[in-house]
């Protein structure tokens, strides 16, 4: 056995013999396992759910009866974003965000169901989470085992007669930290038994063993963090508070300010002020409930001359329809543009509070991990995108069916009486242009590659502390 | 012959106090040498050079002819440290403590050569499994002294070895210094104990504010020397 597993083992003789050291690592574990098999439990009732919920959907829209193809278009359909394997870890922007959408004409809707279940939340609490667990209660224990890994030797005067013996203070630093290396592997156990149940739900092995290695590589910062403290400062009590203000600020403080201070500086509108200021816009657009809308004159000179018709009683197809298509096509664009701006503002919050992790290693941990569990900011919005293409898609074969195959005047006059409002209806077969929808996250690859930045501060947060432990090992003094 | 210590005009300066002023002196192989002060009058640091603990602000300080601060694990490697407080830990037994200090002391021993260094301390075997904190002063300072023979080096510093130690414990300390030194290691030791230091050792030399006021030989000096040591204690003067 070399020196420096001696040193460790006799760290875990210590930890091992002290009651206080013992109960705390208890009450960690249990929490850890209470809010694994708990989120575990959750995350996989709520997959099933949403599953068979988006399953069940898109029966009833196909189980619709004739209908006149306008009110199927307002009947509408839904999106779900079922949570992917390694929500069950990090459940991310999945409380806030909401997760199925309301797909209809004319409309893209807000996302809805955030956290129905997590009644506790209307406390303001955030719910307990592995990853929460992860990013705040274990560098708090790590705090507790080794404010003190040379302080204490130095107190009680052994670390004079460790270095008396011959050690030097970087192999006594060396010795110490693989102790508590030890301490951090076995904090990974409860995420390694997550990342293999969820590579067995078909998670990808890269994404979830990455997160297992962000994790590791977090932890170890805290480790050195912890170690520094505690070769450089004189006395427990100073290294302890010190520490703990350094917890406080980098794990709470520092994320607050940063998610205060991108959207002050980025200042991107809500979905609702973002609806408003639409709205003016919108209405330049025309009625697409109203055929005779001057907003469509063009469109019908220039359909009328395609056709080689005068009057649109004459068009082959439903005048109707095609300017409930055209209208939608161009209130989509403007919804899109509006969309769009609001998604890229709110991307560019997301990277600049990213950046703050140069601040805070926990603002690193949590972008990176949220980002390999597909349970990010960037997941959601490709979530709305895609839901968005889907709405666009069988709202438009919707207004197609609508031109081609119910005549116009037979539309004009369904308000008559039953018996033409009977006639202004279209065979149910024609609902069959709805996609399947199954929202899934990107690649293991793609999510690896958003967290670059995020993984490269971590790194650079590592090899500063491993260095900054040398450093102060080196010239430790009794 | 080179000495197995030396210190040449060392000086120590911490924190703008000055803690040793151009001390100078040899310790012979097999001698032992008292370093005799009041509280604050740089006993404890002058073994702490010898460590390398400390770095001189002035002068040198040799282990075997090397100086400290070209080889300080050279130097290391040659010194058993027996430490004020007999630092060892609580939570272990005595059987652990010296496992664990030999182990990173690189020093092989057996079941046997450990008993028989407690048993030359005169530990209780019942005692010997127990942990530490348990023990009393004197318990921690007999292994302390047990892990110091163990080691089994030329030099030995001493840092206050009799403090808490019954009159019993401190006279069969005297006897295994002696026998320590007729075996031919070198002892340096510092103490309070001004009877006890002109009992056991072959010289004492006197620290007042960082510097050494006086050094003689100690059996033929006894009247002088107490004398001596009372006016250093007494911060006087004329030494």
């Amino acid at each position: 056995m070399t020196a420096i597993t001696r040193i460790a083992r006799e760290e875990w003789r210590l930890w091992l013999r002290s009651k206080t050291v013992v109960a705390a690592a208890l009450i960690v574990v249990a929490l850890l396992t209470a809010t694994s098999v708990l989120t575990v439990h959750r995350i996989a009732s709520e997959q099933s759910q949403r599953l068979e919920q988006q399953v069940a959907a898109e029966q009833t829209f196909f189980a619709q009866p004739d209908r006149h193809p306008h009110r199927m278009v307002h009947y509408g359909h839904y999106a779900f974003r079922p949570p992917p394997p390694l929500a069950m870890f990090e459940p991310g922007v999945d409380a806030v965000t909401g997760q199925s959408i309301f797909l209809e004409g004319h409309r893209q809707n807000t996302a809805m169901f955030a956290d129905t279940k997590a009644a506790a939340d209307l406390g303001g609490f955030a719910a307990l989470t592995p990853a929460g667990l992860y990013q705040l209660l274990l560098p708090l224990l790590l705090i507790v085992l080794g404010h003190a890994l040379f302080l204490r030797e130095r107190e009680s005067g052994t670390l004079a007669v460790m270095l008396a013996q011959g050690q030097s203070g970087v192999k006594l630093a060396l010795g110490k930290a693989t102790a508590l290396l030890v301490v951090i592997a076995i904090f990974m156990i409860p995420l390694i038994a997550v990342a293999a149940y969820s590579v067995s739900l078909g998670e990808s092995a890269l994404a979830a063993f990455s997160l297992v290695g962000g994790y590791f590589a977090y932890l170890c910062i805290w480790g050195a963090i912890v170690l520094t403290a505690s070769v450089i400062l004189k006395q427990r009590a100073v290294s302890l508070g010190v520490l703990i203000f350094i917890w406080l600020f980098a794990a709470l403080i520092v994320p607050r300010f940063a998610i205060n201070a991108s959207s002050v500086a980025i200042d991107a509108p809500g979905k609702i002020e973002s609806d408003l200021v639409m709205l003016a816009e919108q209405r330049k657009l025309g009625d697409g409930h109203n055929a005779a809308d001057p907003a469509f004159q063009r469109l019908q000179d220039q359909v009328l001359k395609q056709y080689d018709v005068e009057t649109i009683e004459e068009l082959p197809i439903n005048w109707r329809g095609v300017v409930a298509s055209y209208s939608e096509a161009e209130l989509t664009e403007l919804l899109n543009d509006y969309t769009e701006k609001r998604m890229g503002l709110e991307a560019s919050q997301s990277r600049m509070f990213e950046w703050f992790g140069l601040a805070s290693p926990t603002i690193s941990v949590s972008s990176l991990s949220r980002a390999l569990a597909g349970t990010d900011l960037a997941t959601h919005h490709r979530f709305l995108r895609e839901s968005e293409v889907l709405r666009f898609d069988f709202v438009q074969s919707l207004n197609q069916a609508h031109a081609e195959k119910l005549d116009y005047t037979t539309d004009i006059n369904r308000n008559n009486d039953a018996a033409s409002a009977q006639r202004a209806r279209i065979n149910s077969a024609s609902w069959q242009v709805l996609d399947e929808f199954r929202f899934a996250p990107d690649s293991a690859s793609k999510r690896l590659g958003r967290t670059a930045l995020s993984l490269g501060i971590l790194i650079m947060w590592l090899l500063l502390a491993c260095v900054i432990v040398l450093l102060t090992a080196r010239r430790v003094r009794v | 012959m080179t000495s197995p210590l030396e210190a040449r005009s060392l000086s120590l300066v911490r924190e703008g106090n000055t803690v040793l002023d151009d001390v100078s002196f040899t310790v012979a192989q097999g001698e032992i040498f008292a370093l005799l002060g009041g509280n604050g009058a740089g006993k404890s640091s002058t073994l702490l050079t010898f460590l390398g603990f400390l770095e001189p602000s002035g002068g040198d300080i040799l282990v075997n002819g090397t100086s400290v601060g070209s080889d300080v694990a050279l130097a290391r490697s040659a010194i058993a440290y027996l430490p004020e407080a007999a630092a060892l830990y609580g939570h272990m037994t005595a059987y652990e403590n010296l496992d664990y200090f030999l182990d990173l002391a690189d020093k092989l021993a057996s079941q046997a050569e450990i008993d028989a260094a407690l048993e030359r301390v005169a530990l209780l075997v019942e005692a010997r499994s127990r942990r530490l904190q348990s023990y009393s002063k004197g318990m921690r300072q007999k292994t302390a002294i047990a892990l110091a023979l163990l080691r089994e080096t030329p030099i030995l510093l001493l840092d206050e070895p009799t403090s808490g130690l019954d009159p019993i414990a401190i006279d069969e300390f005297h006897d295994l210094v002696k026998a320590l030194a007729e075996g031919g290691q070198t002892i340096l030791m510092v103490t309070h104990d001004v009877y006890g230091a002109c009992q056991v050792a072959d010289r004492v030399g006197l620290l007042r504010r960082g510097k050494l006021v006086g050094s003689f030989a100690a059996e033929n000096n006894k009247r002088i020397n107490t004398e001596a040591v009372h006016a250093a204690f007494a911060e006087r003067e004329a030494v």
